[in-house]
This record gives C-alpha cells, structure tokens and sequence, in this order.
C-alpha cells in the first residue's frame, strides 16, 4: 500500500469575514495549498469537502470557483471532526490506489450561523432539556476538579498559553496576549467555565494536497511531510456510566494511529489538540497518553506545554486563540504541523521537531461518549 | 364514590423520553436488553453490549445520584439564565442529563442523592404547557 505525504498547505486568516462565504473562504485556501504544493490546478484528481453548517455542495461551489468543477468531490460533516475526516476520506482514496493527487480543504463561516453557544442538534434529549456544548464541558471541569484538585487558575493557565501562541500567528483569530485575571474576570458562560475558557465563533477555511508514494517522487518539491497516521472512531454508547475525566474515545483513536505510524506518545514531540474549551484541552492530551491523568495541569502550570517546554500543545493558538470554524478547524491542525515540521512557523517555531500529531473530536449525542474522533501523525 | 379525574393528562414535552401519567406521575423511559440486563437512555433499537435486538421499553427509577453539574449562564433562546443543568446516575446503571431545581444554583454538591420532579417543561407550537422533568435534592440531603 503506497504512504501519503502532504505535499501542500493553504490557510485563510481565521477571524470575521463579513465580506466572505464559505466557498470564498475555502477557494482562497485551496488555490493557495495548490501553489504551495509547486503544482497546477489540473493536478488534482479529487477532492473532500468538511464542513458542517454551510449547506449542501459547498465543497462544488468551492471547485466551481477555482476552475476545477467536474472533479469527484465529497462533502464530509462530522461536526467538529469535519475537516479532519475529509483528510482522512483523502488519504484512503490515495492508500485504495485510486487517486495519486488529492485535495481535502474545510471551511466554515460560523458567524452567519451560530451566536452565542453551539448546542445539539435539536432533535436530542439532551439539546431538549437545555444542553450547550459549553455546559457539557463545564460539567466535565467540574468533575475533573473534583477527582484531581485542579484548581481554577490552573484552567486558566491553558487559556493564557493558547492566546500567547496565538499572539505569534498572524492568521489566528486573536492577537492579543491574556493573563490568569483577565480569565477569571472574564463573562460567566457556564460554571465553572468563563468567556475565555472557550473558544470564539470564527470564519475560516484551511485546504491540504495529499498525494501518494508515486506522486511524491515525481512532484515533490522537497517539502513534503509523511501522513503516518489518519485514523478515524466514533463514540460508543456506554453499557453503564463510566467517567467523564477521561476520554475512551480519544485513547483508542490514539491508540490505532500510533500503532499505524509505529511510534507511540513517547516520540510525538508537539501536538494540535481539539481545546475548543479549556478543560477540554486537558482531557485530550490525557486521553492521548501525552501526559499522565491528573498530571496535566500541573504540567502546564510548570511551562511543560509551551512552545520551547517538553511537549508543546496547540503553538498555533488552538482552537482558543487561533479560532474553531468548525469544518476548517482540522485542516487548519494539519496546516500547522506541516509548517512546524518544515521550519516555516515563524515566531512560533519548535526547534527540532519531527512528529507532530493533530487530535480532533465533534459533536454530542445522547448517551454517546462523543460523535467523532481523529487522529492524525504526520513525521517529517 | 367516584375519583375525580383530571380535566385533561398532562402533555409530555417528549413523550418517547418521559412518561406522565393521569395522575400527575412521571417517568423517564429507556430500553432494557432482555439478553444481558443492560439499560439504555434513551429507548434503543438494539443492545450495545450484547447486539440483541428484543428490547423493552421500560419506566427507570425516580432517584439518582448528582454526578456533575454546572450553571448556564450564556442560554440557547428556549431557557431563561441561569438554570442548574447535571448529569444524574440512575440506579439502573444509566447516566441522564437533567435540570435541577429546588436549591440555589450554588447549592448543588457532586454526590447528592436527587429525585425526579415532574414540572411545567416549556410550551407546545399553539402555546399549552407542557410536563417535563428535572430532578432536586432529597431532603436532608447535604
């Protein structure tokens, strides 16, 4: 089976675009992965669409606008997991044989659709008796404050270091560096969980060219990064309550994807996780094996998770500080790590790096411990 | 001697999750698997445990214990803030998510042992009220 390599990468600046759509957004990514993989539009022979509020064929509107209508496109919506899950439907198409060139962008103008919280879809139980995604995860702080004694300064502390990170990306949402007080002085959104503990409605568009073995060594322009791992679960209903402090879901997704890259969590050396709210970064890196349960806080409290620290998590700013337009959010994790593994991440470069890994998971249903989880390895 | 009856059953604001009876009771309603045991919230086609498709729909037990909990203070525009929204554990071994009243939102502990009160829950499309659930401490409960 042949290896899959990111040969190009392509962002939009995430923020507010009031002047935009989606389909502008994700064709202004797209045409730049397309030049920054040394290829032409012709190149491509399919193409994967994430996104998730946008409406049907965003991903053709996408193609009808970069010239490159007629492809085989799919759209993908896995919530949050999105974009993620459109790279991974990419990579399959190129592992099968059947495609040596691969285009998979997502995109998201979240601020025509959503205000305020995102919540269920309205036909569940939970959206039905007042559920928020913010409440859900407040609901897990809680817990995990009580199991481990994390304090609330602790949280904030993984908001301050993702808005400093941010501060250093030029395309991320927010610029501005924040500290412990403006956290916890910050708009009540739901207990314990402040305004800066959760990340920002933004619009934004982030495109990826994969290609195959046979690609590679003809187009490639020196600059490709390996796609070790894309792997791919959901949820599972639970035949009784188990804890919500650590998260089954994100460890198997991990589990398989290292077992595919041959490595294990002791090689990754930096990690874009899917902190759409602080608590949550917590219990992914957890999950992920990372760090220890109950260790995290701590860890970061240390600096172990800053850029320059032992193990830096989200140095593009994360969903906190770079911005969550849902379908481009997982796109946008590969985009970083392929810039981080090729020296090009400017003020926010980790020296030395040569695996990253990209965790995202989406979406809430009830009685299922989450809708969507991916994990991606790329190795340099 | 006749029992007086109420004018009209109390209208579920969803009816395949919560039961309420003639008289003013309510039950939630989930699956058991009558392979393994296992039960489910809400009603399932088939058991995640053993894959046996013959379920029943059965009434779970009105008392829980309070898992985790928080105060929504930002709503979704069908909730007036702020309101106490936990997870409960039922002693059938399934986990629900419920409002809870019957104390100050900062009165709430993990671990408090709750039941289940039937309350008005919002109104239908022509503007009736409807029944719905949330669960409040048991008295004497810390």
């Amino acid at each position: 089976m042949t290896g899959v390599y990111v040969l190009g990468v392509g962002m939009t600046r995430f923020g507010k675009h009031p002047d935009k759509d989606a389909a502008d957004l994700g064709s202004a990514a797209f045409q730049e992965a397309v030049t920054d993989a040394g290829i032409e539009p012709r190149q491509i022979e399919a193409a994967y669409c994430g996104h998730v509020f946008q409406g049907m064929v965003t991903g053709q509107r996408i193609l009808a606008q970069v010239g490159l209508a007629g492809l085989p496109l799919s759209n993908v919506e896995n919530a949050c997991s999105s974009g993620a899950t459109a790279i991974r439907e990419a990579s399959l198409a190129i592992r099968a044989g059947e495609h040596d060139v691969v285009m998979a962008v997502g995109t998201e103008h979240l601020t025509t659709k959503f205000r305020g919280a995102l919540t269920p879809d309205p036909s569940d139980p939970e959206a039905a008796v007042g559920a928020t995604m913010p409440s859900v995860y407040a609901m897990r702080a809680r817990r995990y404050m009580e199991e481990f004694g994390m304090t609330r300064r602790q949280l904030a502390l993984v908001a301050v270091k993702n808005k400093r990170n941010a501060a250093a990306n030029p395309l991320a949402h927010f610029r501005k560096e924040i500290t412990v007080e403006d956290v916890l002085e910050s708009r009540p959104i739901a207990d314990p969980l402040r305004l800066h503990d959760c990340s920002p409605v933004t619009d934004g568009a982030a495109a990826v060219v994969l290609v195959s073995d046979r690609a590679v060594k003809k187009l490639g322009n020196g600059r490709a990064i390996r796609l070790a791992a894309s792997t791919l679960f959901t949820g599972t209903v639970d035949v009784e309550p188990t804890t919500m402090t650590f998260e089954p879901l994100t460890h198997k997704t991990a589990l398989a994807a290292y077992e595919r890259a041959g490595i294990g969590p002791e090689d990754v050396d930096f990690a874009e996780v899917h902190d759409c709210f602080s608590i949550a970064e917590v219990l992914r890196v957890e999950g992920l094996g990372l760090f220890e349960r109950g260790a995290y806080p701590g860890a970061v409290e240390r600096g172990e998770a800053d850029i320059g620290g032992r193990l830096p998590i989200n140095p593009s700013g994360g969903l906190l500080g770079k911005g969550h337009p849902l379908g481009g959010t997982g796109v946008a994790q590969v985009v970083e790590l392929v810039r981080q593994l090729r020296g090009e991440a400017g003020d926010r470069q980790i020296e030395g790096a040569k695996v990253g890994l990209a965790h995202c998971r989406g979406g809430k249903a009830v009685g299922i411990e989450g809708a969507a989880c991916t994990v991606q390895v790329l190795v340099k | 001697m006749t029992t007086a009856q109420p004018e009209t059953v109390p209208k579920s604001f969803r009816p395949v999750e919560f039961e309420v009876t003639a008289g003013g009771e309510g039950f939630l309603l989930g699956s058991r698997c009558s392979n393994c045991g296992a039960h489910f919230f809400p009603v399932r086609q088939a058991c995640s445990g053993c894959l046996h498709a013959d379920l029943e729909t059965v009434r779970f037990s009105t008392t829980a214990t309070l898992y985790t909990f928080s105060v929504v203070r930002q709503s979704t525009p069908d909730f007036a803030v702020p309101y106490a929204l936990g997870y409960v554990d039922l002693p059938e071994g399934v986990r629900v998510m419920a409002q809870l009243t019957g104390r100050d939102p900062e009165d709430y502990q993990i671990g408090m042992e709750m039941e289940l009160v039937v309350e008005p829950f919002g109104a239908d499309e022509d503007g009736n009220e409807m029944t719905g659930y949330r669960f409040q401490p048991k008295e004497g409960s810390q």
